[in-house]
């Protein structure tokens, strides 16, 4: 209690000065603005068009948060490696990526965005996760910045009037439910269906797609639907109860590769070996299938528009082969991809070099003009039956998936269901 | 009926995860006072010590044994390094420390291992049996007992043995250990490296059904604190018994309670703390502690 | 620096040093680049939540892990009243009231609970709040979050958004820290640094442990739901996972790291808070994990009372240096490299808690 202290506080006020002072290298709003009077938008020049992505490089969703860099890097560091793209304006530009970690805070994306318009990014491509995209949905929109080609389900943001700069890449999560309820609800025989889903709008985006593809079939009943959260260690519990409803098919929308296998392994020690159906980012036959014993189950269904590289069937696959050295060498990335988002994101930037070539002028506008009107492209690693369109409003620029069948190894597409 | 057994005993096995690392919690907390919140982080660290050693070629039960040695240095090296600094200090700082550590330890194992799930074989196989018309894995059944085993080491390890008294009265009261002679210095950094023995033991038990990744025993590692506090800081056996009654409150109640259910069930842990502290403060197994003034 | 001290302490100095700042900090948002403002402005958002977590944990020694749930609450409340067009006014109100009375009744049950057994009480906060909230999806718009746009400057004021925002933060932030230094330097401040110091020393002068607790908590409380208000008026949307546990961990490394027990340390906190994940993401994007646990251990390593310290620590040292000879007894278990930091530390250890307090 003597006075003396106090000029510590006052000192500390100081430091705090000199901390904020530290922060103002750099940037000045000239480069925040929107154009600027060359008539090009920030982050493109003759020579280069820079791109940004915020994802989860740290924390839970790090692996497939990892994985939307990688597979977009591997693209760009190829092409840019054979000169990169000719723009539809004549200038031939290399494209540059500047990574983000938000660790799936809404917040640290809001920040990163407006870290990325100071940077002068031209477009933010990309990346993972709902709540975080939605956190800076709106400043996109009103600062008039590209986001496109997100990895969210979310059909907000293929929404052309609500999301006017805004382009999901994935399907969203009501096509891939809707894609095997129809095949379902196709099958001459009697089912009894068990949900289990993500509390989250991932779960409830399959189980609403699903359950409206089955909404009409009377062969097709739901005899139990119950929830687990991404945070659980164990959904042991789930599995008993639903068990308990006797179902001859599992719909488990579960995205958590760990679960996924214990569950896989499970249901079997208990008993229950009925149909199941997984989703497209948790069915991987390495990663997953074999590891939970997958063939002790009639059929795994799964949804995909991606070829899988840990498949025997493709690793011939000139595509895959490609992909597999590209991620390998641009991309930083060395192992066999657990996730789908690696060879997503490289799809995304096949997207991207589509639209860049159709770009006339160097600016937002005439990209987002340009990005709009791709049809029928099949990039690389797409299924046969599957591309991209980006015309129709209301969906994103995948919107076709196929239903796929374990066999065991890999997956082939079917068309009925058994 | 046989969906309530084997919910039980679905319970017992998920808590016997949660017991895993409470015991690391309450070794460290016995030894040195503290709690560890980068227990779960350097037990992820040691199993991933052991995958390494296991893709050297080593045989699994030698590569368990070598992580586990090099767990014990690691965790008497940060001790004497990093935490030894902090001790006697101002608690709320020691506690950030290990979430510093914490954050640093599971940087470190995603920097070298990634962030993919990495499949890690288990000492125990996948076959299941049946006990009162429940199923479970022999693996399940293994880790508890295994975990049942430490704890009853544990137990005699503090109530009967001079290092385990030795322990609690440096945690204790490090000056007047210091005064009788103990050589407090070396019993802080035995207390850590045992605690990262445990911690080891547990990421190799876990690590086969969670799969290896950086974040593997995040959410174990709440669970794990309320193991603690309900079973009580001193009390090996307490926190056992409390992680498994977690464990199979939390399945009950999702199942039978539909209000609750099995989005709400973590609140289950949580609310019976707060009942159970406002009636035995110490936990259901602690010493009651008399404060001094 | 002796000299340098006497000049701070003269009153008439500091009325002067403060304008000063005052004036800076109305005229900075009109010259600073946007992004700067924005930083600034989120500074600004943690800074409220971390002084109130200081006020219950650095001042009153409570251990609190569930401040992130009263800031999400905070900012579910005023994306709430916005979507339903209430008074702004009475937005913030809500946004401080109801967590405040969360927050006290929270705390009339946890505080007959002492030491670690609070701790998880309030632990359980974001634990269960994170279903809770998807839970309530009527109110809270499920696990899609919920947007809500009212600090867009509005057309007469001439600024951007990020400058509007600025000043609205500004106004907040500063109301909330005046409060904040005025209720740790009154009646009550003395009464929390008593509680925290030996409770029953605290009961025996006639202050009860409990009120004092309850009201620590409280007040906490009510500052996380202001720094919630100002969330959403800097982030305009909030989900889940905005209280998620882990950012509640983040808060109190937060307050340790700017110095616990001090009203400066909380704005230094905040600044923490903010600046850290920037600074890793330009350090290298793959490695904030390693690179944010490296630089919060460094930091508490050199300085275990928090960055506020840095003044008095370096002042010490130059003192060391003049007066070399005048060394006092080395503690045996140090090693002589960290010597100098770890005695300017130790001294500092008494002050640092009356510190703001006198």
């Amino acid at each position: 209690m003597k006075i003396r202290n106090k000029p510590d506080g006052v000192l500390g006020i100081v430091a705090m000065a000199s901390i904020i002072a530290l922060s103002l290298s750099g940037c000045a709003r000239d480069g925040a603005g929107q154009g600027n009077g060359s008539g090009s938008s920030p982050g493109i020049t003759d020579t280069a068009i820079t791109l940004g992505v915020t994802t989860p490089l740290s924390g839970p969703t790090a692996g497939p948060g990892t994985c939307t860099v990688a597979g977009l890097a591997a693209y760009f560091g190829s092409v840019n490696a054979a000169g990169g793209v000719e723009f539809g304006d004549g200038k031939t530009r290399t494209v540059d990526i500047k990574s983000y970690d938000d660790a799936y805070d809404p917040q640290k994306a809001l920040s990163n965005f407006q870290q990325m318009v100071s940077d002068g990014v031209f477009a933010v491509t990309s990346g993972l996760g709902t709540p975080t995209n939605r956190a800076f949905r709106e400043a996109a929109i009103s600062q008039q910045v590209p986001q496109v080609l997100v990895m969210t389900g979310d059909p907000l943001f293929s929404d052309r009037e609500e999301s006017p700069w805004q382009l999901g890449f994935v399907p969203i999560y009501e096509n891939e439910g809707a894609a095997f309820g129809k095949l379902l609800a196709e099958s001459d025989a009697q089912h009894k269906v068990a949900i289990l889903s993500q509390n989250d709008d991932y779960g409830k985006g399959y189980v609403a797609g699903f359950k409206e593809a089955i909404g009409g079939a009377a062969n097709v009943s739901v005899v139990g639907e119950l929830t687990y959260e991404a945070t659980d260690t164990s959904v042991d519990a789930q599995l008993t109860q639903l068990a308990a409803s006797g179902a001859d098919v599992f719909f488990n929308a579960m995205s958590i590769t760990p679960l996924v296998i214990s569950s896989l392994q499970k249901a079997q020690q208990i008993g229950w070996t009925p149909s199941w159906f997984l989703p497209s980012n948790t069915s991987s036959p390495t990663a997953i299938l074999q590891p939970g014993g997958a063939g002790a189950y009639p059929g795994i269904y799964s949804v995909s528009f991606s070829k899988a590289p840990q498949s025997p069937a493709f690793a011939q696959d000139a595509d895959v082969v490609k992909f597999l050295a590209d991620l390998k060498q641009y991309g930083n990335y060395p192992d066999m991809p657990a996730f789908p988002h690696c060879m997503w994101s490289y799809m995304v930037g096949a997207t991207l070099e589509e639209a860049f070539k159709n770009m006339t002028e160097p600016t937002r506008e005439n990209f987002m003009t340009a990005l709009r009107d791709i049809k029928g492209l099949q990039a690389p690693l797409m299924l046969e039956g599957t591309a991209v369109d980006t015309t129709t409003d209301g969906q994103p620029a995948v919107s076709t998936v196929l239903v796929q069948k374990y066999d065991g190894r890999g997956y082939g597409t079917v068309e009925n269901f058994g | 009926m046989g969906t309530f057994i084997q919910l039980v005993v679905d319970g017992l096995s998920t808590g016997s995860i949660y017991a895993a690392l409470a015991l690391a919690i309450v070794l460290v907390n016995q030894a040195t006072g503290l709690i560890n919140f980068a227990q779960g982080g350097m037990a992820v660290l040691s199993a991933y010590t052991a995958y390494a050693f296991l893709q050297l070629g080593l045989p699994l039960i030698v590569a368990i044994l070598v992580a586990v040695v090099i767990s014990f240095l690691m965790g008497a090296v940060i001790e004497r390094l990093l935490v030894r600094r902090f001790e006697g200090g101002d608690p709320d700082t020691a506690v950030v420390v290990t979430i510093g550590l914490l954050t640093l330890v599971t940087g470190i194992s995603a920097v070298l291992w990634g962030y993919n799930n990495l499949a890690f074989p288990s000492l125990f196989p996948l076959t299941s049996v049946e006990i009162l018309g429940a199923v479970v894995s022999v693996r399940s059944l293994a880790t508890t007992v295994t975990i049942v085993a430490i704890m009853v080491v544990l137990q005699v390890l503090f109530l009967r043995t001079k290092l385990g008294l030795a322990l609690r009265a440096v945690a204790d009261n490090p000056g007047s250990a210091a005064f009788s002679g103990l050589p407090v210095g070396r019993l802080l950094m035995v207390g850590w490296g045992l605690a990262a023995v445990l911690g080891a033991i547990a990421g190799v038990l876990v690590a086969p059904q969670l799969t290896l990744t950086p974040g593997m025993l995040d959410t174990a590692l709440v669970y794990a604190l309320a193991a603690v506090i309900l079973g009580g800081l001193s009390s090996p056996i307490g926190c056992v018994v409390a992680a498994s009654a977690i464990g199979v409150l939390e399945n009950l109640v999702a199942v039978y309670v539909p209000l609750i259910g099995h989005d709400l069930k973590i609140a289950v842990p949580f609310v019976l703390i707060f009942v159970i502290l406002v009636i035995r403060p110490q936990g259901l197994f602690g010493r009651k502690v008399v404060v001094r003034v | 620096m002796p000299a340098m001290s006497s000049v701070l302490a003269n009153k008439s100095t500091r009325v002067i040093l403060i304008a000063v700042v005052a004036i800076a900090l109305v005229v900075a948002p009109l010259i600073l680049p946007a992004f700067t403002n924005q930083t600034l402005v989120r500074i600004g958002v943690y800074a409220v939540a971390v002084l109130g977590l200081n006020i219950v944990m650095g001042y009153t020694g409570q251990v609190n892990l569930g401040q992130i749930f009263f800031v999400g609450l905070g900012a579910y409340v005023t994306a709430y009243g916005v979507n339903h067009d209430w008074n702004i006014i009475l937005v913030f109100v809500a946004a401080c009231v109801v967590p405040g009375l969360v927050g006290l009744l929270v705390a009339l049950a946890a505080a007959r609970l002492g030491g670690l057994a609070i701790a998880m009480v309030t632990i359980a906060l974001p634990i269960v709040g994170v279903p809770l909230a998807k839970r309530l999806d009527e109110f809270t718009g499920g696990s899609q979050g919920t947007s809500a746009r009212f600090t867009d400057a509005p057309d007469w004021s001439g600024l951007y958004n990020d400058q509007w925002q600025f000043y609205i933060v500004l106004l907040v932030t500063a109301a909330a820290f005046l409060l904040g230094r005025s209720l740790v330097r009154g009646k009550y401040g003395r009464a929390f640094g008593v509680v925290r110091e030996n409770e029953a020393v605290a009961a025996s002068m006639g202050i009860s442990p409990y009120r004092t607790k309850v009201l620590a908590f409280t007040v906490a409380s009510i500052f996380g739901g202001a720094s919630g208000f100002l969330y959403l008026a800097a982030v305009q949307y909030t989900s889940p996972e905005t209280l998620s546990f882990g950012h509640s961990i983040s808060l109190v490394a937060a307050m340790v790291i700017g110095g616990a027990g001090s009203i400066a340390g909380a704005l230094i906190g905040g600044a923490y808070y903010v600046f850290v994940p920037q600074l890793t993401n330009a350090i290298d994007p793959n490695l904030t994990t390693i690179s944010q646990g490296a630089i919060l251990l460094v930091v508490l390593f050199l300085l275990p009372q928090g960055l506020v310290s840095l003044p008095r620590v370096v002042r010490r040292l130059f003192r060391r240096r003049t007066s070399r000879s005048s060394l006092p007894g080395n503690p045996p278990q140090n090693s002589p490299v960290h010597q100098p930091a770890t005695d300017a530390a130790r001294e500092g250890l008494e002050k640092t808690e009356r510190q703001d307090r006198s």
